[in-house]
């Protein structure tokens, strides 16, 4: 269960918020000027990246309060939390030198290659 | 009642309270702190069980929870436990234990049959057999295995005990209370850190229990306990026995079981069996030792033969030998403790150790106390089937490829050591990504994911000198973190016996055309053959060999045989142990009882109930409830021997012909504020908001942004910039969430706010033509006429002194009115209705009926807003705007959403005017078509219409509008029905909606 | 077959102390180019490099898997197999896999232990009867076995069960006899000993790092083998397959989330029956070792890290004694996750591109074991014919675009 610190109430256990997926998907402005390819891709399609993501959560059971994180969905490492309206951050660099914290060792796992050592 | 390998000294058991237990069903007796292992090992008994697969005799390997074989099952009827692992059991007075997985009996067992035919059933022989004829396989080979299956039986009542769950937070957890567990929890607590201290087993201390160590001028037991104590009496420290933890998830969550009940004589009725705690710990020390590893040769799995740590542990904690007539069988120096310890209480042991030497202290202790050791030497073969009668012991030839000669020595148990692994299991969980340890033969934590850190031999650090620094600096550091306190303390000066090098040597060669059969997964049946075997069928991925194999699958999740059997990958591929890598370590890191999981909310509580403020009025005039969600609604009034169909006629047809109440409190209430509430409503409605006058209300319906239609209720403008918005009972949460997104991430920029108010008003519908005679009566003062307050309309009223929001809105498509009342007056609300409307026949109404009404007005309702319906499929066209955007409105406008032969609702009418269509029918034109019979559309919702005496239902059609006046059939299969129906509207009663404006 | 397995064999085998079986699959490396490359060495990939072998009589054919055959969601599911599906669409879909499941271990020779053990999926309220009684109907009128079960029958099936004294009885449920459970690692293995009998490569820790493209074309992919070139590729990667997607530049409509399961402690055999539950949301079956295998729901997030949240763990055993509350002193033994990758209508993805020669089988969700053979059976025939077959036509990319999507949030118990 992820800790998430919420910019409203503070850290909080994961089982009180909801997450809303991608964050900066900005809704047409005028839907009837996009056509039905472009709309759909605004409807169903969501970035899914391995590593950094822009995300959404609202803070359900407590102050109901969207806001932006960014996490990394290889390790589940919360880099960053913004309020909505904020300018996303730019992450250049972060130390993440493991790829999956699941405990899935790296050799012969589906999360490495094998390196002789 | 003698315990004949009861020592008279040794052990922390009181020898003063004698305690009586069954096994087996045999009475024994064994002393108050003994474990169920240790008492049945002081009565001599070592078999306890059988293997899984071939059945064959099995005894205690371990003393603690890596016990692989000794799992027993506890107790009769509902307190009953499977797999209970004796090593674990605390003993107390009258405790039942049976063996497993054996018939009839542990000693004579008819499974055993399988030993013999092994060959035939090697690793993955499922795979390649019982294919042969096919249908054999569905009838005779699965059953069989079936029944062959599993190891203890599950109770056949409810568990009647109780668990609860404690939610805690600290800065520092230490799991282990061994040298460096209590070393860092001391420097940490001083440090001023909040700690909690976790130990397993009932006593704390670790190794400190069993090891001939000093610490400063005290014994290591000493200085445990003083540890212990000073710790106690510390503000900032929780310290807990018989307390495991489980499981490393993600941002330092811990969880821990305690054990709480079943050792206790005589609990408390409402103790609880166990305690779940969750953890939240800033930093975690992770001191939770290592493990014995066995050695492998063949026979190895013989009732017995254990691990001499555990042999060692049983004298030193229980006072109890293990055997009289020990051999030892070592590649280390530590399993001559075990020596010692026989030694010192007068058994004579031979210890055969594979190295050709050691210069290691405990050795020359050994030998300066007369131990027999024979170097260079291996046990090759044992003999005995219920119990080791004999070693076979040889001198190995320099490649260790075999054995220059063999003696066979009797004996009555083996304790061997092949060394010892680190638990790193909570440290894996965490997401520390281990390496492989040469020296150690082991892998340990190396990069940690959390703020976790591994000490003391987890860590591969096997001296008490390392252990207690280790302790000691990472609490002080860990804690430092956060207190920044800098106060340290420094490891006390300790001493210990020096260790040799270990031989890595662990897997004995067969002597000359035997083919012994050599255990490395004790309890899942896993030999040495079966593992080369899977490596010769190509199997190269250690999970591979894992799954074909089942190593490391059984009950104790491979903590002794895992190692043993990468190393023997390794050694086969010929390939170095960090290549094959390790299976991942899994959560729990010891099977948790699912019941402490769960906690208290069972049963009734699984989920919570709501319930209207009028609910006990209800119960006392025989509502039957229905579940809606987490509410609980009266479905029906029962009357005498009523059944429900014919209750909701009776009620139904009273709202058509007098006037009928309905509680409609759970019906979502969001109140809506601000200035752009309008421009709101008019974004996520897919109708026209801004001209809404106040003081009136207008049905709308929602969609989502993919065109689906999502909710409908209605809306009123209580004044300007202020609106109270209904929704379905269903989609009350979700709605106010889809609201609430809207407002916050997509239009930021309207002044807008949105709360649920669902639980502040209680909620009365009240409907039927005489129902204006009734609203005269509770609002004498008001103009009710249909001038005054017309449909739609909406009025502050005052029931005799109590504030009310009145709406002429209806769901039943009578002359309707709904009254709010703040939640405490519901009840008043209701009787009030009640009594003043007792001269005009009232009656409550439950869901049944209320559905009646609407399915035979062609209202729509969940059942056809199903999350599969856009608004044209429930001819909800005439409430799209097309002035304006709304969400969901650029999905109508899609290929497939405009396509004109789409479903849509209908009604539907049996011919025969008599045989009610069930519900889910689904329409086609040919009754009797080949399948797959092509459907039209199928039937959302039935009832027998009240009006017309008849039955009635909606239908989801294709092309339905032109079908009206067509006959089709509706078939129910499952209840082998066809049923010829005529299409009708779906506005079966008063079509032009004349009732609710009369 | 040259690895033909039969009791003759098994018995010559023991006298020689079974030391003369064959390797079950080459372990080559990889060559330089490929007619066809499967990307993903779980079932669904296995599965379509044997069809594409065996049905279409294609040669040169490689399977490129970074970890362990079978080491992805093949080898983490609770193996559930049913067909009884709402729409035509997946009903014919997943029937085709049922029908082809019946008789996988002789096509094989190879025994992945299918189990036609029945699957109940329960009705805990008025909403649930409504829905699974029309799914029910829906089901007989395609031809498909399904029962409504009363809460008799159910008891009959699953004495166990607690249909009463709980918070959401258990009122009826749909019961598909044909359905049940299978050996989830023997069907990767089957698969992939007899398409590497048919000469598929198998190349096993290769991990793919680009599908390199050219004009609109597939080109091949890049590899921590090298580079590979192939004039067809598809890519069966579950919940790495928009990882994939992205470095040839495709979007898909995918979120991968984590996927949790669990087993308790064997016992002897008290449910012969698989349960799903949808409102008490758990899905049970006891494994032929005895072990409870219970499945959870996904978890809220996108992630990758093959593991979820504890809470889900908790919630999906408290339904689990709600339903069968002698289970309260039984053990958690194994817990674990999977990536699951998820489609906003719950139905996969089987489907060319707008790059030629580039295919997906993807989308499968929480339900994807179930579907193996079918699914592989089509995607063979939609990548040796470039073009889809009429079964799997429906599941389409397109159909985000033009709205005809195959709505099955009612199927799975999981509420996406």
């Amino acid at each position: 269960m992820l800790l998430i610190n919420c910019p409203y109430c503070g850290e909080r256990d994961q089982s009180e918020f909801t997450n809303g997926g991608e964050a900066h998907v900005a809704r047409p402005k005028d839907p009837d000027q996009v056509n039905d390819r472009e709309w759909s891709e605004y409807v169903f399609v969501r970035a899914n990246p391995k590593g950094i993501y822009y995300e959404r959560w609202v803070h359900t059971h407590g102050c109901k309060k969207w806001f932006n994180a960014i996490r990394d969905t290889s390790t589940d490492e919360i880099l960053k939390i913004y309020k909505i309206g904020e300018t996303p951050p730019l992450i250049k660099r972060f130390k993440n030198t493991l790829r999956s914290p699941s405990g899935e060792p790296d050799v012969g796992s589906g999360n490495f290659t094998v390196k002789k050592p | 009642m003698t315990q004949k390998y009861r020592l008279d000294k040794e052990g922390y058991i009181n020898r003063k309270k004698s305690i009586s237990f069954k096994f087996n069903g045999k009475k024994y007796f064994g002393y108050h702190g003994d474990t169920l292992a240790s008492a049945l090992l002081a009565n001599g008994i070592h078999l306890v069980g059988r293997s899984f697969k071939y059945h064959r005799p099995r005894g205690f390997i371990g003393s603690k929870e890596d016990e692989p074989n000794a799992k027993v099952q506890l107790y009769n009827g509902a307190k009953t436990e499977p797999n209970a692992v004796a090593t674990e059991v605390e003993l107390v007075e009258g405790l039942v234990a049976k063996s497993q997985n054996c018939w009839p009996s542990v000693s004579f067992d008819f499974g055993a049959i399988n030993n013999f035919l092994s060959k035939f059933f090697p690793a993955g022989f499922y795979y390649k057999t019982f294919m042969w004829p096919k249908s054999f396989w569905h009838k005779i080979y699965e059953p069989i295995i079936r029944k062959a299956a599993g190891l203890g039986v599950a109770p056949l009542k409810p568990d009647p005990d109780r668990y609860e769950h404690k939610f805690e937070h600290c800065d520092v957890l230490v799991v282990g209370s061994g040298p460096s567990g209590l070393g860092s929890a001391l420097a940490a607590a001083k440090n001023g850190a909040r700690v909690i201290l976790a130990e397993d087993k009932s006593k704390f201390g670790g190794s400190l229990l069993t090891d001939q160590v000093t610490i400063g001028n005290k014994t290591g037991k000493e200085w445990a306990d003083e540890t212990v104590e000073q710790l106690k009496s510390m503000p900032n420290v929780v310290i807990k026995n018989r307390s495991q933890v489980f499981g490393y998830y993600d941002h330092n969550m811990m969880v821990m079981f305690e054990r709480t009940k079943d050792h206790i004589e005589s609990p408390n009725k409402y103790t609880p069996r166990q305690k779940l705690w969750y953890i939240r710990a800033k930093e975690v020390l992770v001191s939770t030792g290592s493990i014995e590893r066995p050695l492998i040769f063949g026979n190895n799995d013989r009732p017995g033969i254990l691990l001499a740590s555990a042999a060692k542990e049983y004298i030193k904690k229980y006072g109890v030998l293990v055997g009289k007539k020990p051999v030892i069988f070592t590649n280390n120096d530590s399993a001559y403790d075990a020596a010692i310890e026989f030694k010192k209480n007068g058994i004579n042991p031979l210890v055969v150790d594979i190295r050709k030497n050691s210069e290691g202290t405990a050795v020359k202790e050994a030998k300066d106390l007369g131990v027999n050791i024979k170097f260079s030497h291996a046990v090759a073969n044992t003999k005995g089937y219920l119990r080791v009668s004999s070693a076979t012991v040889g001198k190995l030839n320099n490649d260790k490829s075999g054995y220059e000669n063999l003696e066979n020595i009797p004996c009555d148990c083996i304790c061997v050591s092949g060394n010892w692994t680190p638990t790193v299991h909570l440290a894996s969980q965490s997401g520390n990504k281990l390496k492989f340890d040469e020296i150690i033969s082991a892998f340990i934590p190396n990069q940690s994911h959390q703020n976790e850190t591994t000490i003391g031999s987890a860590n591969g650090s096997f001296t008490l000198k390392k252990s207690l620094e280790d302790g000691f600096n990472k609490g002080f550091e860990v804690s430092n973190k956060l207190t920044k306190k800098n106060i340290k303390s420094d490891p006390p000066t300790s001493n210990e016996k020096s260790y040799d090098n270990y031989e890595k040597f662990w897997c004995m060669p067969l002597p000359e055309n035997k083919k012994y059969k050599r255990c490395v997964d004790f309890q899942n049946d896993v030999y040495v053959s079966d593992i080369e075997l899977a490596i010769r069928e190509g199997f190269r991925s250690i999970e591979h060999v894992k799954r074909y194999t089942t190593l490391g699958m059984a009950t104790d999740q491979g903590k002794t045989s895992n190692l043993n059997g990468l190393q023997l990958v390794s050694n086969i591929e010929n390939k170095i142990v960090p290549e094959v890598g390790h299976t991942t370590f899994r959560p729990p890191y010891t099977p948790v009882t699912i019941g402490t999981i769960v906690g208290r909310e069972v049963g009734k509580h699984y989920r919570p109930t709501r319930k209207s403020p009028m609910h006990s009025w209800h119960e006392k005039n025989n509502a039957v409830f229905v579940d809606a969600g987490l509410w609980l609604r009266p479905r029906y009034y029962k009357q005498g021997n009523e059944t429900l169909q014919q209750a909701a006629k009776r009620e139904g047809a009273n709202v058509r012909k007098n006037v009928g109440i309905c509680d409609v409190t759970s019906l979502g209430k969001i109140d809506i504020k601000g200035p752009d509430s309008a421009e709101f409503l008019n974004r996520v409605y897919t109708n026209a908001w801004m001209k809404l006058p106040v003081g009136k209300a207008r049905y709308g319906v929602m969609l989502r942004e993919d065109g689906i239609v999502f909710d409908d209720g209605t809306t009123t403008r209580i004044s300007e910039n202020h609106f109270h918005m209904t929704t379905t009972t269903a989609q009350a949460v979700n709605v106010l969430a889809h609201l609430e997104y809207y407002l916050q991430v997509v239009w930021p920029e309207l002044d807008v706010n949105v709360l649920s108010t669902t639980e502040q008003w209680a909620g009365a519908a009240v409907a039927g033509p005489k129902s204006r005679e009734l609203l005269k009566k509770l609002f004498p003062e008001t103009d009710v006429s249909n001038e005054g307050f017309p449909f739609m309309g909406f009025k502050e009223e005052n029931l005799f002194g109590i504030p009310a929001r009145v709406f002429r809105i209806s769901f039943s498509g009578e002359l309707a009115y709904e009254i709010n009342v703040e939640s405490n007056h519901g009840i008043f609300m209701w009787e009030k209705i009640m009594n003043l409307g007792k001269s005009m026949g009232i009656q409550p109404y439950g869901t049944e009926a209320l559905s009646t009404l609407r399915i035979e007005m062609g209202h729509v309702a969940g059942s056809e807003i199903d999350g599969r319906t856009i608004p044209s499929d429930l001819s909800l066209e005439g409430m799209l705007s097309k002035k304006k955007d709304f969400v969901g409105k650029r999905s109508l406008n899609r290929e497939a959403f405009l396509n004109p032969n789409r479903e849509k609702i209908v009604g539907v009418i049996p011919v025969d005017k008599k045989t009610m269509i069930p519900e889910g029918s689904h329409l086609v034109k040919d009754k009797n078509a080949a399948l797959p019979n092509p459907k039209l559309g199928h039937i959302s919702a039935s009832c027998w219409s009240v009006e017309y005496n008849n039955p009635f239902s909606l239908a989801i059609l294709k092309e339905g509008k032109k079908r009206i006046g067509e006959k089709l059939y509706a078939l129910s299969p499952l209840k082998n029905k066809s049923i010829e129906v005529e299409v009708v509207s779906s506005h079966y009663v008063d079509p032009k909606g004349e009732r609710v404006r009369s | 077959m040259k690895k033909k397995y039969s009791i003759f064999n098994i018995v010559k085998n023991a006298f020689s102390n079974n030391e003369n079986w064959k390797k079950m699959w080459r372990n080559p490396e990889p060559r330089k180019f490929y007619d066809i490359v499967i990307v993903g060495g779980g079932g669904h990939g296995l599965g379509t490099a044997y069809y594409l072998a065996k049905e279409h009589g294609l040669k040169n054919i490689a399977v490129v898997e970074k970890g362990w055959l079978g080491g992805g969601n093949t080898g983490r599911n609770t193996t559930i197999i049913r067909s009884n599906y709402l729409w035509d669409e997946s009903a014919h879909l997943y029937e085709h896999s049922l029908k082809l499941w019946e008789n996988l271990s002789t096509e094989l020779n190879y025994n992945v232990m299918f189990s036609q053990r029945g699957v109940l999926n329960l009705a805990h309220n008025e909403h649930d009867i409504k829905e699974i009684k029309r799914r029910v109907s829906a089901n007989k009128l395609n031809g498909i076995d399904s029962y409504w079960a009363d809460t008799k029958q159910i008891k009959k099936l699953v004495p166990i069960m607690n249909t009463e004294n709980c918070r959401y009885p258990v009122l009826g449920a749909s019961y598909q006899p044909r359905a049940g459970t299978a050996r989830h690692d023997a069907v990767a293995w089957g698969y992939a000993m007899r398409a590497d009998e048919l000469g598929v490569d198998i190349i096993q820790n290769c991990e793919v790092k680009k599908i390199r493209t050219k004009n609109g074309k597939v080109y091949g992919i890049e590899t921590t083998k090298g580079i590979i070139r192939a004039k067809r590729v598809g890519v069966v990667a579950s919940g790495h397959t928009t990882v994939l997607a992205e470095t040839a530049g495709i979007k898909l409509p995918l979120q991968s989330k984590p996927l949790q399961a669990l087993v308790s402690e064997p016992i002897k055999p008290v449910i012969n029956t698989v349960v799903m539950s949808n409102a008490v949301h758990a899905y049970v079956s006891q494994s032929d070792k005895g072990e409870l295998v219970i499945g959870a729901g996904t978890d809220g997030y996108n992630s990758f890290t093959q593991r979820g949240g504890y809470n889900t763990i908790e919630d999906t055993l408290r339904a689990i004694i709600e339903l069968y509350p002698i289970f309260g002193k039984m053990k958690m033994l194994r817990q674990w996750g999977g990536i699951v990758d998820i489609c906003p209508d719950a139905s996969p993805i089987i489907s060319k591109c707008e790059i030629e020669g580039l295919y997906f089988n993807c989308g499968w969700g929480t339900g994807g074991f179930k579907a193996t053979p079918g699914s592989a059976n089509l995607f063979a025939h939609t990548i040796a014919k470039d073009k889809p077959h009429s079964i799997n036509a429906p599941f389409n990319l397109e159909r985000f675009v033009s709205g005809r999507l195959v709505d099955e949030h009612g199927a799975a118990a999981v509420a996406h």
